[in-house]
C-alpha cells in the first residue's frame, strides 16, 4: 500500500486536478502585452492632461503600486539629480507630450508616449508604447516589447529582445537584433518617408499576389530539384531532397523540399515558401505567401515577402535578413534575427 | 510454444524501445513546431465540420466558441453535422443558425448509413473550401485554433492536421483523472515524437483538419471504417500526404466519466485500428508507395499497437504455462515481459512517457497517480484483447460493426 498513498493523497486532496491551462483568449496576439499596458495608460490620462495644460511633471503611484512619472513638458530636468544625469529610471514614464529620452539610461519599467518618442543612444527599455513615431537611436534595447501606432523605427545595432509591431510600419538598419516584428510594413534600411507613407503604401499595393493554399495541381519529387533559370512551374512543387529555383523562375503554386532550399534572384512564388532545413532567398525574389525555414533563413536585399492587402509571414530559428528587403505582415526569427548591410 | 513466447517478448521490446525512443527525444531532442509562428497571412476559405450525434448538452458550448475565434468571420463557416439526433441537438443549432446568418449553416441528416464517417461523407455537398476542420460537439475551441490549424495546410505536402487534445473534466473522478495523464502522454510525448522524427503522426478526426482535394484524391471519407481518422491518417500517408502534429494548438474535451463508456470507446478504437491494420498494413510496409522507410516502420508499428494487448495476455499465458511445464528457464524472458508489459499496449502511453509527459506540462501532483495507472492498464487490455476476440469472431457470428457514440456528461451548457 505504501507506494499507493501519494496517489491516494492526491486523488482525495485533488491539489493538482485543473485542466492543463490553455491559453483560450490572446492566442499568441503579438500586441497582447501592449494593449494590457494600454490600460495604465489609459489611468494616467487625467495626470497627463493637467501635466500638458500646465506645462508641468508630476509623481504618484498606480493601484498596483508602480510608481509614475508624467511629462507635461520637454527638457531634461526629469532626467537629472543633483546637476548629474540620471542612469537608470526605475518608475513608470507616461509623455503627453513629444519627448527625446536621454542617452545611456536604463528603464526598468514601461513608457508610454501620446506624441512622438525618441529614445537616446544606447539606451535600454523594459517596454515602449508610443501613440506617435517611436524612433530609437543607435545600439539601444528593448528587452521585452515596444508597439507603436504610428511608425517604428531602429537605428543601427539596436537589440529588440520579444515583441516589436507598428500598425504602420518598422524600419530596423543593420547591425539590430530582433525576434518577433510585426506591421503592415517591415522595411530594413530604408525607411519610408512619413510624408510619403501613404503614397508609398499604395504603391506596393499593385501586384499583390494571392497566397491562399487554393487547390493547385502538386508535383511530388524524391530528390534534388533544381527548377531552371526562367522556367514556369504551372503548380506546387514538394521534394524530399533540396529545391533550387532558378533565377527569374515563376511558380505559380507553393514550394517545399525537405531539405535546404535556395532560391536564386529575381525569381517569383505566388504560394508559400517551406523548408525543413535552410533556406537561402536571392536578390529581388517575390514571395506571395508564407515563408518558412526549419533551420535558419537568409533574405537578400531587394526580395519582398507579402504584399500590403495580403500580409504574410516569414519565420525561422534564425534569420538573416540584408537591407533593402521588405516583408509585408510578421517576421518572427524564434532564436535571433539580424539585419545586415547590403552586400 | 517457447518461439511462439520469444516473438511475443520480440514484439513488445521493440514497442518498449520505441517509447523510450520517442519519449527521450521529447526531452532532449530538436522540437518542430513549423508552422506554429505563421500568425499573419492570406487566410483561405475553411469549412468547419461539427460532427453532433444527440449532442444536447455540448453542442452550445463548441457553436459559441467558434463565433468567438479570431479567424476572418467572412472566411469561415461553420456546419453542424447533426445526424440523426433524437434529442434537443437540431433545435439548438437552428437557434444559432438564425442568431448567426452566415456564419452557421446547419446540414440534418435524418437517415442513412450510422456512424461519424458515413455523416461527414454526406456533409461534404456543403463544403466548397479547400481546407476543412473537423471538431467532435464535445470540444471547445481557443480564440486563435482556427488559425492555428489552418496554418500548416499552406505546405502543399500536408493533407492533414491534428491539434493537442486536452481533458477539460480532469478533476471528476480516479477515471477522468488517469485519462487526462494517458491523453498527456499520448499528445505531448508520442505524437510531437512523431513530429519531430517525421514519422507517422496519427489523425484523430477532431480538433483536426483535411485538404479536401487530397481527400478527394484518396477517395473521401471511408464509412466502412469505425475509425475513421486512422483510415485517414493511412490513406493520406499512402498517397504521398503528410499528416502534421501541432502540440501548441490545444483544445479542450470532455473524457468520459463511468468506465462502461469508456470501455466500449476504447473498444471501438481498437476495432477501427485494426481494421485499417489489415487494410493497409502489409501495402505500408511492402508496397510501392510515397511512404518513407521510417515511415513504413512506424506506421505499422502504429497500426499494431491495439493488436499487442491479446498477444501481450498470450505472452503471460505461455510464460506461465511453460514456466508450470518447467520446459525451460524462463526467468529473463519473464522479467522481460513484465518490465515491458506498461509500455507495449494500446491507446495508452507507458509509465515514463506521461512522467514526461507531465514534466513537459509543467504540472506536479497529479504524477502521483501514476501507480493507478495499472488500473487502466488491467481494464484496457482486457478490453481491447476482447474487441480483436470479437472482431475475429465476427465472420463466425456474423455479427455486423456498429458505431458507438461516446455519451457525454457536461451538465452546464
Amino acid at each position: 500500500m505504501l507506494p499507493l498513498l501519494p496517489a491516494i493523497v492526491e486523488l482525495r486532496l485533488k491539489r493538482d486536478a485543473q485542466p492543463l491551462n490553455v491559453i483560450q483568449q490572446h492566442a499568441g496576439e503579438i500586441r497582447h502585452f501592449a494593449n494590457g499596458f494600454r490600460k495604465v495608460a489609459v489611468e494616467l490620462q487625467i495626470p497627463l492632461r493637467e501635466c500638458i495644460a500646465t506645462g508641468t511633471s508630476a509623481a504618484g503611484k498606480l493601484p498596483d503600486g508602480d510608481e509614475y512619472l508624467v511629462l507635461g513638458r520637454a527638457d531634461n530636468e526629469p532626467w537629472m539629480r543633483g546637476g548629474k544625469p540620471l542612469a537608470i529610471c526605475r518608475v513608470v514614464v507616461a509623455a503627453g507630450i513629444d519627448v527625446v529620452l536621454p542617452d545611456e539610461m536604463t528603464f526598468v519599467k514601461e513608457i508610454y508616449a501620446a506624441g512622438q518618442l525618441t529614445g537616446g543612444k544606447g539606451s535600454t527599455y523594459r517596454a515602449i508604447l508610443g501613440d506617435q513615431d517611436v524612433h530609437l537611436q543607435r545600439a539601444s534595447k528593448v528587452t521585452r516589447w515596444a508597439h507603436a501606432v504610428g511608425a517604428f523605427r531602429a537605428e543601427h545595432d539596436c537589440d529588440l529582445y520579444g515583441r516589436a509591431s507598428s500598425d504602420q510600419e518598422i524600419d530596423l538598419q543593420s547591425g539590430c537584433i530582433f525576434q518577433r516584428l510585426n506591421a503592415p510594413r517591415i522595411s530594413f534600411g530604408h525607411p519610408t518617408a512619413a510624408v510619403d507613407r501613404v503614397k508609398s503604401v499604395a504603391s506596393d499595393a499593385i501586384g499583390d499576389l494571392p497566397s491562399s493554399p487554393a487547390p493547385i495541381a502538386r508535383t511530388l519529387h524524391d530528390e534534388n530539384v533544381d527548377i531552371p533559370p526562367g522556367a514556369v512551374i504551372p503548380g506546387s512543387i514538394v521534394t524530399r531532397g533540396k529545391l533550387r529555383i532558378g533565377a527569374g523562375a515563376r511558380v505559380l503554386g507553393s514550394a517545399k523540399s525537405d531539405k535546404a532550399m535556395t532560391v536564386d534572384a529575381g525569381a517569383y512564388v505566388e504560394g508559400s515558401l517551406i523548408s525543413s532545413g535552410t533556406m537561402h532567398i536571392g536578390r529581388n525574389c517575390r514571395v506571395g505567401g508564407p515563408v518558412v525555414a526549419e533551420h535558419g533563413m537568409v533574405v537578400d536585399s531587394g526580395t519582398q515577402c507579402g504584399a500590403i492587402r495580403t500580409p504574410t509571414t516569414v519565420s525561422a530559428p534564425t534569420i538573416e535578413i540584408e537591407e533593402g528587403a521588405l516583408v509585408f505582415g510578421t517576421l518572427w526569427a524564434r532564436d535571433e534575427g539580424r539585419v545586415v548591410p547590403k552586400a | 510454444m517457447i518461439y511462439c513466447l520469444f516473438a511475443i517478448v520480440a514484439l513488445i521490446s521493440i514497442y518498449t524501445g520505441r517509447h523510450y525512443g520517442f519519449t527521450l527525444n521529447r526531452l532532449f531532442g530538436f522540437q518542430r513546431h513549423p508552422y506554429i509562428d505563421i500568425d499573419t497571412a492570406e487566410w483561405p476559405d475553411v469549412t468547419v465540420l461539427v460532427a453532433a450525434h444527440n449532442e444536447e448538452k455540448v453542442i452550445t458550448n463548441i457553436l459559441a466558441a467558434l463565433m468567438a475565434v479570431n479567424y476572418p468571420q467572412e472566411k469561415m463557416l461553420v456546419v453542424p453535422v447533426n445526424d440523426r439526433s433524437t434529442d434537443r441537438t437540431r433545435e439548438i443549432i437552428d437557434k444559432f443558425s438564425d442568431e448567426h446568418p452566415g456564419r452557421i449553416r446547419a446540414f440534418h441528416r435524418e437517415s442513412g448509413k450510422g456512424g461519424k464517417a458515413a455523416a461527414l461523407k454526406d456533409a461534404m455537398q456543403m463544403v466548397e473550401t479547400e481546407v476543412i476542420l473537423i471538431f467532435d460537439a464535445d470540444y471547445i475551441p481557443g480564440r486563435g485554433l482556427i488559425k492555428q490549424l489552418v496554418a500548416p495546410f499552406f505546405d502543399p505536402e500536408v493533407g492533414g492536421v491534428m491539434g493537442r487534445v486536452v481533458p477539460l473534466n480532469v478533476g471528476t473522478n480516479l477515471l477522468t483523472r488517469l485519462l487526462d495523464l494517458e491523453r498527456s502522454g499520448g499528445y505531448q510525448v508520442d505524437q510531437q515524437a512523431r513530429m519531430n522524427l517525421r514519422l507517422v503522426p496519427q489523425h484523430g478526426g477532431t480538433v483536426a483538419g483535411v485538404r479536401r482535394s487530397a481527400l478527394l484524391e484518396i477517395g473521401g471519407w471511408n464509412d466502412n471504417s469505425l475509425t475513421e481518422d486512422t483510415d485517414l491518417t493511412f490513406r493520406l500517408l499512402l498517397a504521398g500526404w503528410k499528416t502534421v502534429y501541432q502540440n501548441r494548438s490545444e483544445c479542450y474535451e470532455e473524457v468520459p466519466e463511468t468506465w462502461p463508456v469508456r470501455i466500449k470507446q476504447i473498444m471501438r478504437w481498437a476495432k477501427g485500428h485494426n481494421q485499417a491494420l489489415v487494410a493497409y498494413g502489409f501495402h505500408l510496409l511492402f508496397g510501392k508507395h510515397r511512404a518513407t522507410p521510417r515511415e513504413r516502420i512506424d506506421g505499422v508499428l502504429l497500426l499494431g499497437v491495439y493488436a499487442m494487448a491479446p498477444l501481450t495476455l498470450i505472452g503471460w499465458f505461455l510464460a506461465l504455462a511453460l514456466f508450470y511445464a518447467g520446459t525451460a528457464p524462463l526467468h529473463g524472458v519473464i522479467a522481460l515481459l513484465a518490465f515491458t508489459a506498461y509500455a507495449a499496449t494500446g491507446n495508452f502511453a507507458a509509465f515514463f512517457e506521461i512522467a514526461a509527459a507531465a514534466r513537459l506540462d509543467y504540472t506536479r501532483q497529479r504524477i502521483c497517480l501514476l501507480p493507478f495507472l495499472v488500473l487502466g492498464f488491467g481494464v484496457s487490455i482486457f478490453s481491447v484483447s476482447r474487441a480483436v476476440i470479437s472482431q475475429l469472431m465476427a465472420p463466425l457470428t456474423g455479427a455486423q460493426f456498429h458505431w458507438d457514440k461516446t455519451e457525454r456528461f457536461r451538465t452546464t451548457p
